[in-house]
């Protein structure tokens, strides 16, 4: 990953989806499969054309967990004596794009051929107490910060407040972010939450942590999705519709919350500054920002520091109109973890495998016209680690 | 032993740390070799990796980073504890900490305020954790919070 320009090394080949929600009744093996099958028939391959399986994360069940890293989908899928190599590449919410890194070194280098990344999980079908607490340890330090109560949306809130306070941005703006993602979401059969939603709905939700109310805050969900990365060669005599990967780049800016030096900005300007000049582009070649958000607040510093607002203030560009369908900028076309749901590790996988969707021309009623090059973002933990990657229909 | 919500459990490297808390003293962890502070409490320092590792008296003073009071979703053994106001505090050494504010218009700080170490008993528990308080005067940046 270094940080000159250079031509695409990879691309995706094949997406596979479950619809995200609470489903009792399917498990994760099955969503696994599920997603799984879709995307080797969507690249048009047979599973036995799979060299490396890369399972990410699962957090609801111990032991599905351990069956991915156990090679479970080899056996599953029919890999057995092709498939080289089993291996789960896991960074929490920023396993999107790290995957995507690992996956993309793979192919450059020869190492695998056809890369499949995964994940499935069941969070959604947790009690509300246990998702609380499982996510209470989610880069929570057992030592310095549960002793005091935090949690997941305390890290959202903490990093609301200083962001308002630094930038100016309002409880209102912050509530467009949720209005723009429902938006999205009512084009998506695969979305947790697609009934319309106000600002005057989210600010009239019950207080959960200042700012946060209960609509500014996601909710657990089950899911599963897929991808298949190839080199950029061989992409290209797979699919017609191949989306290459032009830049990414990345920075840890903290292990606990507290000992981040800038929660306004986190590591989000180095990591776009860093992934645009791999990629060759600038932020006004972009039409497309598939931003990880989880929290409102999150989308918001990514559209800063990516610089796809038009020199506006991100919060005043949402409250604007300018994310939602029909905007000049549209943002997390499936309706983001605010309203697809969040499913764990594999919220950010979802919003990575929408802007692949959208750049094969495959989003059905929400395809965004004429859309050639996209950035996408995530974060793992409590916003550990920041990730910009540049997507595009053309190699470079 | 078992107990409602989360404790600190210390390591050896730690323990001074929580053992000056039980005494209502304040330390920070320093390094000797090149005369860094550490937040939080290492084996090794993390800017030179010498392991001549001290401790040293703060006043405990700061400024809040950034401030929520939570009112719903409490992990485990918190419910009771709600509203409580969880913050950063920026210190004046320059190491940022996690911890509650407690106090007289606590749910109505903001960011900026300053702030200064109390100590609080956990009930039932042989553990004080290190909390904070506002201290004296608002500052100028704050001037339109009603007080």
């Amino acid at each position: 990953m270094s940080t000159h320009r250079r031509s695409a090394s990879a691309a995706v080949v094949g997406i596979g989806e479950v619809p995200s929600g609470r489903f009792s009744d399917r498990s994760e093996i099955e969503a696994a499969v599920i997603a799984a099958r879709e995307a080797i028939l969507d690249a048009g391959l047979s599973p036995r054309d799979i060299d490396v399986v890369m399972p990410t994360g699962a957090l609801a069940s111990r032991h599905f967990n351990v069956d991915l890293v156990f090679s479970r989908l080899c056996e599953e899928l029919g890999m057995l004596r092709s498939a080289k190599m089993n291996v789960q590449v896991m960074a929490g919410g920023g396993s999107s794009s790290s995957m995507l890194a690992v996956a993309e070194a793979l192919v450059s280098t020869g190492a695998a051929r056809t890369v499949l990344c995964l994940h499935s999980d069941k969070v959604g079908s947790l009690p509300r107490q246990a998702g609380i607490d499982l996510f209470a340890t989610t880069g929570v330090s057992e030592e310095w910060e549960a002793p005091y109560g935090h949690n997941m949306n305390a890290v959202g809130a903490l990093v609301s407040q200083r962001y308002m306070y630094e930038t100016g941005t309002t409880e209102e703006e912050l509530a467009a972010v949720c209005v723009s993602l429902r938006k999205w979401a009512a084009l998506n059969p695969h979305a947790m939450f697609r009934q319309p939603l106000t600002v005057e709905e989210v600010l009239a939700s019950k207080m959960i942590a200042d700012p946060l109310r209960a609509k500014h805050c996601n909710v657990l969900a089950d899911g599963a999705s897929a991808y298949i990365v190839a080199s950029a060669q061989d992409a290209q005599k797979m699919t017609k519709t191949p989306v290459f990967v032009r830049g990414h780049s990345s920075l840890v800016t903290h292990y606990t919350l507290s000992q981040d030096t800038d929660l306004a900005k986190l590591g989000f300007p180095e990591a776009a500054h860093a992934a645009y000049a791999e990629a060759g582009l600038r932020p006004q070649d972009i039409q497309l920002a598939q931003i990880y958000d989880s929290y409102p607040v999150f989308a918001l510093i990514a559209m800063d520091a990516l610089g796809v607002c038009g020199g506006e203030r991100a919060g005043a560009f949402v409250a604007a109109g300018h994310t939602s369908p029909g905007g000049r900028m549209p943002m997390t076309t499936n309706g983001g973890m605010l309203s697809q749901g969040h499913t764990g590790a594999g919220g950010g996988i979802a919003v990575l495998v929408e802007a692949f969707r959208q750049l094969m021309g495959k989003a059905g009623e929400r395809q965004v016209a004429n859309a050639v090059n996209a950035v996408e973002t995530a974060s793992g933990g409590t916003w550990m680690d920041s990730h910009v990657t540049i997507l595009s229909k053309e190699p470079g | 032993m078992s107990f409602a919500h989360a404790l600190p459990v210390p390591t050896p490297w730690s323990a001074p740390y929580w053992e000056a808390s039980r005494k209502k003293r304040f330390v920070l962890q320093c390094c000797n070799a090149c005369d860094r502070l550490i937040m939080y409490p290492k084996r090794f320092c993390p800017f030179c990796l010498s392991e001549d590792l001290g401790w040293r008296d703060s006043a405990g003073t700061g400024e809040i980073y950034s401030i929520t009071v939570q009112r719903a979703g409490a992990p485990t053994g918190f419910s009771e504890h709600l509203p409580y106001v969880l913050i950063i505090v920026r210190l004046d050494e320059g190491v940022q900490l996690m911890s509650r504010l407690i106090g007289p218009d606590a749910e109505t700080a903001r960011c900026g305020d300053r702030v200064k170490v109390d100590f609080q008993d956990v009930a039932g528990a042989d553990v004080t954790l290190p909390v904070f308080r506002l201290d004296g005067a608002k500052t100028p940046a704050n001037g339109s919070r009603s007080t």
